[in-house]
């Protein structure tokens, strides 16, 4: 009998495809931390997205958790999500399009009063994707605080 | 025959920077590198074990627990123009202050004025200067070869005790620099090797424990000594000419392979993040924000801008520009750098803007900058914003949330054995560490300044500063709820033993969130000192009854608070000005957690029901933050219902739909409050003052809410 042979990249690609699903162990997180970056790694990551969604469209940028910036096939490049729900546009603010709800900082529900921050001075302001309801952020800010754009990649446009 | 007069100081360093303005490097070649990179890399470690070894010398004559126990020590070596060539292990933060220092004196005139000879120690605690706060103390000392002097060595310990209006040093009520304690710019306390015995006296009689401050002066000469005549034993060997090309080297190295190191692990872009941090003095109450927006090129350049800081004022929660270059450095070696020579050459591959007159770069040397505020912030905030550079570019395994707000507490008065003594406590070195993309922070074991992670004995710390440890846990549920969550810090409960006299306090927070969570994570819980007078601890002593011992878990007051009668105080955050408290008073702290990374509804159940066997969390966290329905068993064991946990969790995303509004009806929401003037005074406070000394970000404000030009907020 005759074992597949593994090569090099096949066994980095499904290390990495195990951190991406929070499986790999830590010895070998380990090591993937100590391997010199070589700039090649969003290659394979955007390899392993793409076959893990269940869209078409192109993944152009790992966004964060749950959120990609992707080339949609009429050339619009938009924040897209996991679940398929789109936040329009990239260089605009994806929160602009998510649902937000105002959570008082000591409700009891996530932070108990003895946990959570004093109300005149902060709240809870949470982003939800409106497809899938994935809590996508969380901003400790008091009221009139604009919403953090996080992340405008440079994609040469 | 013509004679050439030996240039200054001062025209050495004037020109070397002149050169990096205008050339853009620091060094025009790497020849030795390139020509003999063996001998290159050989050399530096030769000096790197030199600076290591110093330290661990150093460490064993300190008589102070946080340098001796958590490591708040590091050396450097220094060019003659003070620029960083190599450091040992330890505080990064202070890669650049020292340099700093060296600089300020030789644009000084302390060439001229004081002389530099080879013997000579200078001494600063003045953070304006370099340094962090006046618990910072440097000890750089010069060296010469052939009469001309070759380069500095350095020596910088984080002492506990300062002589300031509180005990141990980093007092939240502080509103001016003369509240801090001896300050001392750049002295000269030894020559010939020797400290000057009227220096000793003036600590002595300066501040309350002296021995920590005289102890750690001893330690950094001893190491300065040592690093010295290794570093000439090795000039000795490889020559003059050698050793100043490859120390010009090492900086230009590591300049190129910072922008290197950005260019392949980074995704370019532009980044934004803020942190928290506020005043609590009465009258003087308003938030603070660090905006942090950090912008990667194409080509590996790294530029970081805090436009929006507030203004400097008469509070400590700042901090001076050196210390939060320090703080900037310190994250970003820790976070990308961590592989490259540690030295100045990292400091200058990257673009820095901190406003003039702002919190991290205060206008006037008077104010007050012990407690860092939206420096610690900033730092914090520029590392979640490298995270989701490194995520972009799928380095997943090096991101993670912020890092806790360490924070702990002070004491001061007379000890049992009648000495004077004033102390902060250490032991939120090992506060809660942020949740990664990959696991849950570690409890009690980091902090973002300090690699050691350490908290030292009880018992040292108890005969340091009297107070008695009737707890020191892991916090339950204090690290940021999410996929994994914030490292829980240390909650400790300290009673006022007899015969002593104490005043104590704490130092830390407002009351907010602690530390920001990352990509649907919470943030860290809220801080909080509980203060007991009046107990009954001692009728619970003498009748051998359980003494108080933990918070518990989910509970809307700690246990040890339902379990005393006592006289309750509840400071929300945790800045407390010392106080003097009788026997059998309590007082509890906690240290900081980390924030949480992710959706707390894509949290392994069985992590969760990991930390109920742990006694860390309880059923209604598991049920109503991460939708998992724990189930104990008769004979205690824990597991979790699978289909019930399903359930539960579709219910929470269902909830989450109906709650949530979309966005633009949330604006259309908020901006009414802003125009109407509904905003509570401490946001309100920052919004006016960053809005006035920021027309940039004013600009912003008002584009976002779509406000009219001109459009302020309400007093």
């Amino acid at each position: 009998m005759t074992l597949p042979i593994q090569t090099d990249v096949e066994a980095k690609r499904d290390r990495v495809r195990e951190l991406i699903e929070g499986v790999l162990s830590l010895d070998q997180l380990a090591d993937l931390q100590r391997e010199t970056k070589t700039g090649d790694r969003v290659e394979i990551v955007l390899a392993i997205e793409q076959a893990r969604v269940s869209w078409d469209d192109r993944i152009l940028v790992p966004l964060q958790e749950s959120l990609y910036v992707v080339e949609r096939s009429d050339g619009a490049r938009v924040v897209k999500c996991y679940c398929g729900q789109e936040f329009g546009d990239y260089r605009l603010n994806w929160k602009e399009q998510a649902l937000v709800y105002e959570r008082h900082p000591q409700d009891g529900v996530v932070f108990q009063p003895n946990k959570g921050a004093d109300p005149v001075w902060q709240s809870l302001r949470e982003f939800y994707c409106p497809g899938c309801a994935t809590q996508l952020d969380v901003e400790p800010v008091p009221a009139g605080y604009p919403f953090v754009f996080n992340f405008l990649p440079d994609l040469g446009d | 025959m013509t004679t050439t007069t030996p240039r200054s100081l001062k025209e050495r360093l004037t020109e070397s920077e002149q050169l990096f303005r205008e050339t853009g490097v620091y060094e025009s070649d790497l020849t030795m590198k390139e020509t003999d990179p063996v001998t290159f890399e050989v050399l530096f470690t030769r000096l790197l074990q030199t600076l290591t070894n110093a330290r661990e010398v150093a460490l064993s004559i300190s008589a102070s627990p946080s340098t001796r126990e958590q490591g708040e020590i590091i050396f450097g070596l220094f060019t003659a123009e003070g620029d960083a060539v190599c450091l040992s292990t330890g505080l990064m933060i202070h890669v650049h202050t020292m340099s700093r220092a060296i600089k300020w004196m030789i644009n000084n005139e302390y060439e001229t004025k004081m002389g530099f000879h080879e013997g000579d120690y200078f001494f600063n605690n003045d953070s304006f200067i370099g340094g962090g706060h006046p618990s910072d103390q440097m000890l750089m000392t010069p060296f010469f070869v052939d009469g001309e002097l070759e380069g500095w060595i350095g020596g910088l310990t984080h002492v506990t005790e300062t002589g300031a209006v509180e005990p141990g040093a980093m007092g939240s009520s502080f509103t001016s620099r003369f509240a801090e304690g001896l300050i001392l710019p750049c002295m000269r306390i030894a020559a010939n090797d020797e400290l000057f015995y009227d220096f000793d006296v003036l600590v002595d009689r300066g501040v309350r424990s002296s021995i920590s401050w005289l102890a750690d002066n001893r330690a950094k000469l001893t190491g300065n000594l040592i690093i010295r005549e290794k570093v000439k034993e090795l000039l000795a060997e490889v020559g003059l000419d050698m050793y100043r090309k490859v120390c010009r080297e090492y900086i230009e190295d590591t300049r190129r392979a910072t922008h290197e190191k950005v260019r392949r692990s980074l995704f370019p872009g532009r980044y934004r993040e803020v942190a928290w941090r506020g005043v609590t003095i009465k009258n003087l109450e308003r938030l603070m924000h660090s905006p942090c927006e950090l912008v990667v090129s194409r080509e590996g350049r790294l530029s970081l801008s805090f436009e929006g800081l507030p203004s400097a004022q008469r509070q400590p929660f700042q901090s001076t520009l050196p210390l939060f270059e320090g703080m900037l450095f310190n994250g970003l070696i820790q976070n990308i750098f961590y592989d490259l020579r540690y030295n100045d050459g990292t400091f200058l591959a990257i673009d820095l803007h901190v406003p003039y007159g702002s919190a991290c770069n205060p206008d006037n040397i008077q104010l007050p900058t012990t407690l860092w505020g939206p420096a610690y912030g900033g730092m914090q905030a520029c590392s979640q914003a490298v995270s989701r550079a490194y995520f972009a570019k799928g380095y997943r395994e090096e991101v993670h949330a912020s890092g806790p707000l360490t924070s702990g507490n002070l004491a001061g008065g007379k000890d049992q054995y009648g000495r004077h003594f004033g102390s902060q406590c250490f032991e939120f070195a090992s506060s809660g560490m942020y949740a990664t993309s990959f696991m849950d922070g570690l409890d009690t074991a980091f902090s973002d300044f300090n690699a050691e992670g350490d908290m030292g004995d009880a018992e040292i710390w108890e005969q340091q500063m009297p107070q008695v440890w009737l707890a020191r846990e892991i916090r339950k549920d204090g690290g940021g709820f999410g996929k994994f969550r914030g490292g829980n810090g240390i909650h400790s409960l300290y009673l006022i033993p007899e015969g002593i006299e104490m005043e104590i306090g704490a130092f830390g927070s407002p009351p907010i969130f602690s530390t920001a969570g990352l990509m649907g994570g919470y943030p860290a819980a809220a801080l909080r000192v509980w203060i007991g007078t009046g107990t009954n601890v001692r009728a619970q002593i003498e009748a051998g009854n359980p003494l108080p011992n933990t918070e518990g878990f989910d509970r809307p007051v700690p246990q040890f608070v339902e379990d005393v009668e006592a006289d309750w105080h509840c400071v929300l955050g945790q800045n407390v000005p010392t106080a003097s408290l009788e026997p059998f008073s309590l007082f509890s702290v906690v240290s900081g957690d980390g924030g949480g990374y992710g959706d707390p509804l894509l949290r392994a159940p069985v992590d969760i029901v990991r930390d109920v066997e742990n006694g860390l969390s309880g059923s209604r966290v598991a049920a109503d933050v991460y939708g998992v329905v724990v189930t104990v068993g008769t004979d205690g064991g824990v597991a979790y219902d699978k289909d019930a946990t399903e359930s539960l969790r579709a219910q929470h995303r269902r909830e989450r739909l109906q709650r949530g509004v979309p966005a633009a009806e949330y604006k259309s929401r908020e901006r009414e409050r802003l125009i109407s003037g509904d905003i509570p005074e401490p946001a309100r406070a920052m919004y006016r003052d960053v809005m006035q000394i920021s027309s940039i970000w004013a600009a912003e404000f008002r584009s976002f809410w779509d406000l009219p030009e001109g459009f302020e907020v309400s007093e």
